[in-house]
Formats: structure tokens, C-alpha cells, sequence
């Protein structure tokens, strides 16, 4: 496989891993106020198994942030003191991971397009 | 008989062994047929998650990426396919 072909799935698989990741963040705004919902995040490895390399996605983990406190006696799941679990997701941080996972999908796209436009330009040179 | 049209047609004569086609085993180097089921290949899989894509079934991103590697691959095809029919003319137009 040539190297342009290894660059297109390379690239791939840094979309589908910007893709997934943008999918966990809009899980957890999605949950925000979800009572126990701990935030999920997923970690990137490079991928070893493939000849080319790429990213792939490990494992997802919760936060083991506390949960926040919140006080609401009417609430069915309200404890003796009136306080129930929310969610530990802080929407700052989820905004901000989603617009980070956008930038590199972004970036990928552009190695993808770049990628392109190199083979494009390769094969217009045969064509003169 | 003219002592040139002799000498021509034994030239012909001699000539002749170029235009004999090459037997099984001397073609057998040839890395064409290599390439051209290396090529039909990546066809077959563009197609395939294509239609998979179509159906639901595959991500966009491998839709994307087959795509532009079944383009690739065609592009690099219809150019050799130009300059070996350009080559042919070239030889076709030669004064004999």
C-alpha cells in the first residue's frame, strides 16, 4: 500500500476517533442533569495493531470527581437532609472538550484534504 | 526479381521474430496483471462499503476514505491507460 493510501486511513482513523470523542461529550451534556451521572472520558492510544498506525480509543472512564450536592427536599431520590446526587458533569469543561475535539477533527480533515491534493498534483504531472 | 526487393524481404524475414507473441512463462514477470488485480480490488472495496454506507451499515469516514482511495487508484489508472494509447499513436504514426 502506498504511503498516500496509509495517510487516507490514518487520517480516518483520527476522525473516527474525534468523532467518538465528541460523542461522549454530547453523552455527558446530554446527562447533565441526570442524579448520579458520573461524566464519561475516553482515552486515545496509538493504534499497534494496524500497519499503518492511526489512533485508536481506549477505555471510557468515569470521573471519580464527587458528585455534586444538590438540595431539593421535594425530589423523590432527597435524602434525610434533603440533598440528592446530581451529576458531576461542569458544563465549562464539556464545552471546552467539544470544541477541542473539533479543532482536531478539523486538523485531520486538512491532513486528509492535504493528502489529496498531493496525489491530485502527482497524477496531474503524468498527465502533461 | 530485383536484388533490392530480395534484400527486403529477407530483412522482413528476419524481422519477423519480434511480432511472435511471448510464451506463458516469459510473461510471467510481468507485473501488469499484479497491478490490474491490485487496482480491481481496491474498485471492489470502494464499491462495497459504499453500498454499505448506502444501507446503513458503514461510517461515513470509511465511505470517505474508500472513495478517495478508489480515486486515487482510478485516476493513476486512466493516466497510464492515456500515455500507453498516446504511445501506440505515436507508433501507429511513424512513417514506415
Amino acid at each position: 500500500m502506498s504511503d498516500f493510501s496509509s495517510a487516507f486511513s490514518v487520517s480516518t482513523s483520527g476522525l473516527r476517533a474525534h468523532a467518538a470523542r465528541l460523542r461522549h461529550v454530547s453523552e455527558n451534556i446530554a446527562n447533565t442533569d441526570t442524579p448520579g451521572y458520573r461524566r464519561k472520558s475516553v482515552a486515545f492510544e496509538a493504534n499497534s495493531q494496524s500497519e499503518h498506525g492511526g489512533v485508536q480509543l481506549g477505555q471510557v472512564r468515569l470521573d471519580q470527581k464527587d458528585l455534586k450536592r444538590v438540595f431539593d427536599p421535594s425530589h423523590p431520590m432527597a435524602d434525610d437532609t434533603g440533598h440528592f446526587s446530581g451529576s458531576n458533569v461542569d458544563l465549562v469543561i464539556e464545552i471546552a472538550d467539544a470544541r477541542e475535539a473539533q479543532r482536531s477533527y478539523e486538523a485531520n480533515l486538512k491532513m486528509f484534504d492535504q493528502t489529496r491534493q498531493m496525489s491530485t498534483a502527482l497524477m496531474d504531472l503524468l498527465r502533461r | 526479381m530485383d536484388i533490392r526487393n530480395l534484400n527486403a524481404s529477407q530483412k522482413y524475414a528476419a524481422a519477423k521474430p519480434a511480432t511472435v507473441p511471448l510464451s506463458r512463462s516469459q510473461a510471467d514477470d510481468s507485473p501488469l496483471p499484479e497491478i490490474a488485480k491490485d487496482f480491481a480490488g481496491t474498485l471492489r472495496e470502494g464499491e462495497q462499503i459504499a453500498m454499505q454506507a448506502m444501507t446503513g451499515d458503514a461510517d461515513p469516514h470509511a465511505l470517505v476514505q474508500a472513495l478517495a482511495q478508489t480515486e486515487l487508484a482510478v485516476e493513476a489508472a486512466v493516466t497510464v491507460r492515456n500515455k500507453v494509447v498516446e504511445a501506440y499513436q505515436e507508433i501507429l504514426r511513424m512513417p514506415v
